[in-house]
């Protein structure tokens, strides 16, 4: 323990220039601002801010990202509360009780419980982090590739049942992307499957923009199609966050930031969910549960210590197995990669000392969003009366250069396009977006298992069948998918309630 | 798993018509894929394990999206996806029409990726984009032409501002290449 602990000292001691802390400041500035901004999301801001952080050394560039994806998952709230729109789909849940707040002249307050919640909530995360990845680092060592390759199945088919909506088009959509993903070169012959002759799509489909696309794009295209955004709250009360809030509802901070965690760690169920999660959790529990959606305290600190600790929750799965637990995550892992990191249960020990930096960097961040928090509450009223028809051209701008920056090839363009109007068309056919991006970014690692597991095995299933991990990861995929089906899961209730009875 | 009172924008189900015509297209798409897929070698004739076959995976993709189209579809049908349209509109809403400036800004944006990247230096492309969809969707027919004039100044003002900051700070502060 006092060797982990001189790890995190010097960690921490490593980022204490003035260089790394001025990097800080604007990345997290920036993050809460692109938060704030609807139509602009978290994803596209880490997309976009990894193209900027390119040249930097690996452990700067995803500081940057660390506290774009912190400040973004935070500035949500700020219009979710002063403009009743929710700046990230993460905060949608805060909505509900913080612009009621605002309307009853209480907004300072509400931007208070928002910032005392969310710093409070990372700080959970970050703790969970702390003591669960070495764990199950620990444990994905002994993974080989029948086990790796079920992990990413389950995180296909789990972002398909449990993201919200139709299970059906989830499982539609996650396999359109894992198909997506065999696009190019397949790894044992260099034959260029579904590539036509072009020379470009032999080379594959890039992540990064394909991220920019479904996740950049397709917000411009729809916050084109959004009303006009007025600002209804002019007045605003005092921030400062009182302790008795803290103090009075700690087990739904607690609770708020355990859902959080686990919500995380789930592959691509993202922040959104968490907070929806943690809110309902609250209200079931609350003794004031009428005031839940009338400018409930207790909801608005669910809402958001639940979303704040889903982030480090998201990056424990992105240590330990390369899964990301949410589509920031993801994006986050593609530039862990860019940079040469290799995120999985080899991380611990190639690189023991980036654990160590990743928990100062998401501490750094809390603590510099805390900072934010009082300081940027006026400026960012007129920060977010920016009109879309001046800012969405500048985003497009900047998701045009995020496409091509990584690898310089104009092709990425239009693989932007092409996959902002896929993004854009799902959305509108009620298609949730996570699951495709999951399949994306986990079919290389489902490929190389399945193929390596079936070498290893002369051909033969059965390992992937009887290996206990195996065995049981294979359970719960199978059991995710009946349970998606209405008719097994009604049945399954009803079996359960009617035992007791029969006892 | 959102279990809140208020469904999502995604959550919220489509007509049964629209996933009728979803699970047709899926299956068209994931047959042809599946199809391509199969047709690609397997290398056994040259001691080439068949499970190592280039088409093998991306076929076992195909043919599952092509099952899941024809479970959407069975399950649309079962919704009563064949029957009259005004019975599968949901809350009495109209057909959607098509949304003008939803199109505007998607045929500016195709603009500016095929007409001016790669001909024009990148911040006069920017540039010229941001000035050209500002004014597009700023501009108010009944506004005095003083004002629509100004609206022109401010949006070129601000293309300019996008192409030269976006070229200068990606370019010589993050040492990043532009288009």
């Amino acid at each position: 323990m006092l060797d982990g602990l001189r790890e995190l000292g010097v960690a921490f001691g490593g980022f204490m220039t003035p260089h790394t802390l001025f990097n800080v400041l604007w990345a997290t500035f920036l993050g809460i601002v692109i938060g704030a901004l609807p139509g602009l999301t978290a994803t596209m801001g880490v997309a976009l801010l990894t193209t900027l952080t390119f040249s930097m050394p690996h452990t700067e560039a995803i500081m940057v990202l660390i506290c774009i994806y912190v400040g973004a998952i935070y500035g949500g709230s700020r219009s979710a509360i002063l403009l009743n729109i929710p700046g990230t789909p993460a905060s949608a849940a805060s909505t509900l009780d913080g612009y009621p707040l605002a309307r009853q002249g209480l907004a300072g307050r509400a931007m208070g419980i928002s910032t005392s919640g969310s710093w409070l909530g990372t700080l959970f995360g970050i703790l969970c982090l702390a003591l669960l990845t070495p764990v199950l680092s620990e444990l994905a060592l002994g993974f080989q590739s029948f086990e790796m390759f079920w992990i990413a199945v389950f995180g296909v088919v789990v972002a398909g049942t449990l993201a919200g909506g139709d299970p059906l088009k989830g499982y539609i959509a996650g396999f359109l992307g894992l198909w997506i993903a065999t696009i190019g070169q397949e790894p044992h012959y260099n034959y260029q499957r579904y590539a036509f002759g072009f020379t470009d799509l032999a080379g594959g489909i890039g992540l990064l923009p394909a991220l920019v696309g479904a996740y950049g794009v397709a917000e411009v295209l729809s916050a084109m199609r959004g009303p006009t955004v007025k600002a209804v709250i002019n007045k605003i009360d005092s921030i400062v966050p009182r302790i008795e809030d803290v103090l009075k509802y700690w087990r739904t901070i607690f609770r708020s930031g355990a859902i959080g965690v686990w919500i995380g760690i789930l592959p691509g169920l993202g922040e959104d969910a968490a907070a929806w999660s943690s809110y309902a959790a609250a209200r079931r529990a609350s003794k004031e549960k009428e005031k839940f959606g009338k400018g409930s305290i207790e909801g608005l600190m669910a809402a958001e210590t639940g979303e704040a600790s889903s982030v480090p929750g998201a990056i424990i799965p992105v240590l330990t197995l390369a899964l990301p637990g949410s589509a920031p995550a993801a994006v986050l892992m593609a530039a862990m990669m860019i940079h040469g990191l290799n995120p999985g249960p080899n991380l611990m020990l190639e690189a023991p000392q980036f654990f160590y930096q990743i928990i100062a960097m998401l501490l750094i961040a809390d603590m510099s969003k805390l900072i934010f928090g009082f300081v940027l509450v006026r400026p960012l009223i007129k920060i977010l009366l920016v009109p879309r028809e001046r800012l969405m051209p500048v985003v497009f701008v900047l998701c045009v250069v995020g496409a091509f920056a990584i690898t310089s090839r104009v092709f990425d363009i239009y693989v932007m396009l092409v996959f902002g109007l896929i993004g854009f068309v799902m959305r509108e056919l009620k298609f949730n977006m996570a699951p495709l991006i999951l399949g994306l970014v986990l079919g290389d690692l489902l490929e190389k298992n399945l193929t390596r597991g079936l070498v290893l095995s002369g051909g033969s299933l059965t390992p992937f069948f009887t290996r206990p991990v195996s065995a049981v990861l294979a359970a719960l995929t199978i059991i995710s998918v009946l349970w998606s089906i209405p008719a097994v899961s009604k049945g399954a209730r009803r079996l359960v309630r009617r035992q007791p009875q029969s006892g | 798993m959102a279990e809140n009172d208020q469904l999502l924008p995604h959550e919220v189900p489509a007509p049964p018509r629209t996933d009728l015509w979803i699970a047709v297209v899926v299956f068209v798409f994931g047959t042809a894929a599946a199809w391509l897929a199969f047709r690609m070698p397997t290398y056994v004739e040259q001691k080439g394990e068949i499970y190592t076959a280039p088409g093998l995976v991306p076929g076992i993709y195909a043919v599952v999206m092509v099952l899941l189209s024809i479970w959407l579809g069975w399950r649309a049908i079962r919704q009563g996806a064949l029957r009259n349209q005004a019975a599968n509109l949901q809350n009495n809403e109209s057909p959607p029409a098509i949304d003008m400036r939803l199109t505007l800004a998607a045929a500016v944006c195709l603009l500016f990726v095929v007409g001016l990247i790669g001909r024009v230096p990148f911040w006069l492309a920017a540039a010229i984009f941001v000035t050209m969809f500002t004014s597009l969707f700023e501009w108010q027919s009944d506004q005095p032409v003083s004002l629509r004039l100004r609206r022109i100044g401010e949006a070129a003002l601000l293309g300019l501002a996008t192409g030269i900051a976006v070229t200068l700070i990606f370019e010589k502060v993050f040492y990043v290449r532009l288009p």
